[in-house]
C-alpha cells in the first residue's frame, strides 16, 4: 500500500546492512516472538490480579509463575533482542563498515534465545530464584552471559573500527550498554545466586542490580535509538548537544544508586534509601536534558509518513520517559512512598518506564531501521498506524488503571480496619481496566508482528522470484 | 570524546562507584551481623529453622509467594503495619540472617507474613493455614494442586482437611495435603519475630529530638 512513496523505499544501503542483515533480522524476529509471549502472559497475570480462581489449578500458571514469567519474556526477551539487533544496527551504521563478527552475532542470538526459553521452562517447573528482574534459574545465568557477549562482539568491533574518530550520542549509549549489561548481570549472578551475601544485603544487591538494569541498560536502549532516529528524521541538529554529554554521565554515574527507593521503612540501614532518593533528585537534569536534545521528535513534517510514525512512537515514549523520571523522584519523598508503598502504585511506575518509555522508543527506532534492513518498506502503513493507535490507547489504560489500583489500595492498606477481601473488591474495577490495557497491547503487537512478518517474508519471496527468473 | 580506552575506562568507574558505595557500603555495616545472645535465655536470637520449615521456605520461593506477601513490618509511624498486628516492632535486619534466601517483597495484595506465627492476640494454626490454602479467600486464589482427594482406606488420614460446605469432598473420600504442603505450612509457623533485640526497640515518637 505504500510501496508507492517514495519516501518509504530507501535507497540509503549502507556496507552494515550487506553483512549483517541476517542476525539482526533474526534477533527482531525472535523479539517480536517474544513480546507475544510476554503480552499473552502480561494478559493472564492481568486478568488472575482481580479473578484470582483464573487458571488458580494450573500450577505452572500460578499468579506468581505468571509474574515471573511475563517479566522475563518480556525483559530477556523483547527488550534484549530488540535492543541488541537496533544498537548494533546503529553502532555498525556509524562506524561506516560492513558488520564484522555477523556470524558470532548469529550464534548468539540462537543461544540467547534458547537460554531464555530454558529459564522460561525454570521458572513454570518451579526453579526460579524470586530475585526482581532475575528470576531465571541461577544454572542457566552463564549461558546467558556467554551469548550476550557472542552477540555483543559485532557492536564492540563497529565501534573500535570507526571511520570517524569522535562519539555521537547514539554512540555512547550503544556502547556503554553493551559492556555494562555483563558487568552487573555477573555481579548480581555472583553476589545473590552463586555465593549469596549475608542476610538482608541480598534484597540491596537485589534492588541494585534491578535499577541498575533500568539506567544503565533498558534506558541506555532506548536513547541509543531515539538519538539516532530524532536528528536523521527532522533532518536538523539536535539543539543543546553540548548537554548531552552531561546527560549521559550524569546518567551513568548517579543511575545505579536510585535502587534503594524500594526498601524505604525497610529493614535496612536508613542511609540506603536515603541516597536513592537524593539520587533520583539528582538524576531530574538528565530527563530535563533528554527531554531538550530530542524535543524535536514533537514536531513533524506531513509529507514524510514513514519517519512522522517513527517519530510519533518516539515522542510518546520520550514524553513517558520524563514522566516516569519526574514521577520516581516525587514518590521517594518519604509521606508519599508511605502512602504508595506495596501497592500497584508501583507497577504503573514500571510500566510507565519500560512500555510507554523505552519500548515506545523502541518501536520508533524499530519501524525506523527495518525499511532500510529489509530494503523495502513496511508492507502495510494501515497496520503500523493500528499497532501505534492501540499502543497509544493500551498504554494510557494500563498506566491510569494500575496507577488507580495502587491510589486505592495505598489508602485502604493505611487503615487497620480494612480487610483484604475488602481492599481486593475496591482495586476490582481498577484492575480490569489493566486487563483490557493488556489485551489492547496485544492486538496491536499481533498487528506489528503480522506487519514484520509481511515485510521480511515479501521481500525474501521477491529476491527468491527473481533470482529464478534471471 | 574521542578517546575509546577513556570512555570505557569512564563507565567502569561509573558502574564501581555505585557498586562500591551500596554493595560494599552496607556489606562492611552488614556483613558480619551476628545473632544476639540473651544472657536471661541463656539463648542466642534470631532462632535457626527446623528442617522441614527451611523445606518450606524453599516451597514458598518455588510458587513465588513473595509476588503478593511482604516479610517486612515498617515502624509503627510508617504505614498501618504495627496497627493492623502485623508485628509489635518494626523488622531489623538481624531477623535475617539465617536465611538462605531473604523475600523481603515489594507487593502487599496479601497480609505481610513476617510474624506471621508470633501475631496477637491470635497467630494462624496449621488447620487454618491449611484450609486457606486448600479454599483461598478474597484476592488469595486456592493452591489445590497442594492436596490430594484420595479414598478412605481404613480410618481417616490425621492429616485429612476438615472441609465444610460445598468444599466437603464426595463421601468416603478425604483431602490429604502433600508433603510439599506441610513444609510449606511449617515454614510459615516458623515466622515468628516476637523477641526484641537492642537495635529494634522503637525510639520514643513524643521526643522528635531524639534519633
Amino acid at each position: 500500500m505504500t510501496s508507492a512513496n517514495p519516501q518509504a523505499n530507501p535507497n540509503d544501503e549502507t556496507p552494515v546492512e550487506a553483512t549483517g542483515r541476517c542476525p539482526i533480522v533474526l534477533l527482531l524476529a525472535f523479539s517480536l516472538a517474544w513480546l507475544l509471549v510476554s503480552g499473552t502472559l502480561a494478559f493472564i497475570a492481568g486478568v488472575q490480579a482481580h479473578t484470582p480462581a483464573f487458571m488458580a489449578g494450573c500450577p505452572i500458571l500460578t499468579y506468581g509463575h505468571t509474574r515471573a514469567l511475563q517479566d522475563t519474556a518480556f525483559t530477556y526477551g523483547w527488550i534484549a533482542n530488540c535492543g541488541l539487533a537496533l544498537v548494533t544496527w546503529i553502532l555498525g551504521r556509524l562506524g561506516g563498515h560492513p558488520l564484522r563478527a555477523a556470524n558470532w552475532m548469529g550464534v548468539g542470538a540462537l543461544f540467547w534465545n534458547i537460554a531464555v526459553a530454558a529459564g522460561m521452562v525454570g521458572i513454570a517447573t518451579g526453579s526460579a530464584t524470586a530475585l526482581t528482574s532475575l528470576q531465571i534459574p541461577g544454572h542457566i545465568q552463564p549461558l546467558m552471559l556467554a551469548a550476550y557477549a557472542s552477540i555483543a562482539v559485532a557492536g564492540v568491533l563497529a565501534w573500535c573500527g570507526r571511520s570517524r574518530p569522535s562519539l555521537y550520542a547514539a554512540q555512547w549509549y550503544g556502547v556503554a550498554l553493551l559492556f555494562l549489561f555483563p558487568w552487573i548481570f555477573s555481579v548480581a549472578q555472583v553476589m545473590l545466586v552463586w555465593a549469596p551475601v549475608h542476610g538482608v544485603l541480598q534484597a540491596i544487591v537485589e534492588g541494585w542490580y534491578a535499577q541498575s538494569l533500568w539506567t544503565l541498560w533498558m534506558a541506555p536502549i532506548a536513547l541509543a535509538g531515539a538519538y539516532y532516529v530524532v536528528p536523521r528524521v527532522t533532518g536538523r541538529v539536535i539543539p543543546g548537544y553540548d548537554l548531552a554529554l552531561l546527560g549521559f554521565w550524569s546518567l551513568i554515574f548517579i543511575g545505579g544508586w536510585t535502587g534503594g527507593r524500594h526498601l524505604i521503612g525497610g529493614p535496612v540501614p536508613a542511609w540506603i534509601p536515603t541516597i536513592a532518593i537524593v539520587a533520583s533528585v539528582l538524576l531530574l537534569p538528565h530527563y530535563i536534558i533528554v527531554l531538550l536534545n530530542l524535543g524535536g521528535a514533537f514536531t513533524r513534517n506531513p509529507a514524510d509518513r514513514e519517519g512522522g510514525r517513527s517519530l510519533a512512537f518516539i515522542s510518546f515514549g520520550l514524553a513517558a520517559y520524563v514522566l516516569g523520571g519526574a514521577v520516581d523522584s516525587v514518590t521517594g519523598i518519604r509521606s508519599v512512598a508511605a502512602a504508595i508503598q506495596f501497592t500497584w502504585f508501583d507497577e504503573a511506575q514500571r510500566q510507565l518506564a519500560v512500555y510507554g518509555g523505552v519500548t515506545m522508543m523502541l518501536f520508533g527506532t524499530l519501524y525506523y531501521a527495518l525499511p532500510r534492513l529489509a530494503g523495502r518498506a513496511w508492507a502495510s502503513a494501515s497496520l503500523a498506524r493500528g499497532h501505534l493507535i492501540l499502543s497509544c490507547i493500551g498504554i494510557v489504560l494500563l498506566v491510569v488503571g494500575t496507577a488507580g489500583a495502587g491510589i486505592v489500595q495505598g489508602s485502604d492498606l493505611s487503615t487497620a480496619g480494612v480487610s483484604f477481601a475488602a481492599i481486593a473488591t475496591d482495586v476490582h474495577p481498577w484492575l480490569s481496566v489493566g486487563s483490557v490495557a493488556h489485551a489492547t497491547l496485544l492486538l496491536g503487537n499481533i498487528l506489528l508482528a503480522i506487519n514484520f512478518a509481511m515485510t521480511v517474508g515479501c521481500g525474501r519471496l521477491r529476491a527468491a522470484a527473481e533470482a529464478l527468473s534471471s | 570524546m574521542k578517546n575509546g580506552p577513556l570512555f570505557l575506562l569512564g563507565i567502569l568507574a561509573a558502574l564501581l562507584f555505585s557498586w562500591a558505595g551500596i554493595v560494599l557500603g552496607s556489606n562492611a555495616q552488614l556483613g558480619a551481623l551476628p545473632a544476639y545472645y540473651d544472657a536471661n535465655d541463656s539463648l542466642s536470637y534470631p532462632r535457626r529453622q527446623p528442617g522441614i520449615a527451611a523445606e518450606g521456605q524453599i516451597v514458598y520461593r518455588e510458587l513465588l509467594c513473595s509476588s503478593c506477601h511482604t516479610q517486612q513490618v515498617r515502624r509503627p509511624d510508617f504505614g498501618s503495619d504495627v496497627a493492623r498486628g502485623w508485628g509489635e516492632r518494626q523488622s531489623v535486619a538481624r531477623d535475617y540472617i539465617y536465611q538462605a534466601a531473604v523475600q523481603l517483597g515489594a507487593s502487599r495484595n496479601g497480609p505481610d507474613l513476617t510474624n506471621l506465627a508470633g501475631r496477637k492476640p491470635s497467630a494462624p494454626d496449621a488447620a487454618d493455614l491449611m484450609n486457606l490454602l486448600y479454599a483461598g479467600q478474597g484476592g488469595m486464589p486456592a493452591y489445590r494442586f497442594l492436596f490430594e482427594t484420595r479414598r478412605i482406606v481404613g480410618q481417616e488420614s490425621a492429616a485429612a482437611l476438615r472441609l465444610t460446605g460445598s468444599l466437603r469432598p464426595r463421601p468416603g473420600c478425604q483431602v490429604v495435603p502433600t508433603r510439599r504442603a506441610q513444609e510449606l505450612v511449617a515454614y510459615l509457623l516458623s515466622l515468628n519475630t516476637t523477641y526484641d533485640y537492642p537495635e529494634s526497640k522503637p525510639a520514643p515518637a513524643q521526643n522528635p529530638e531524639q534519633k
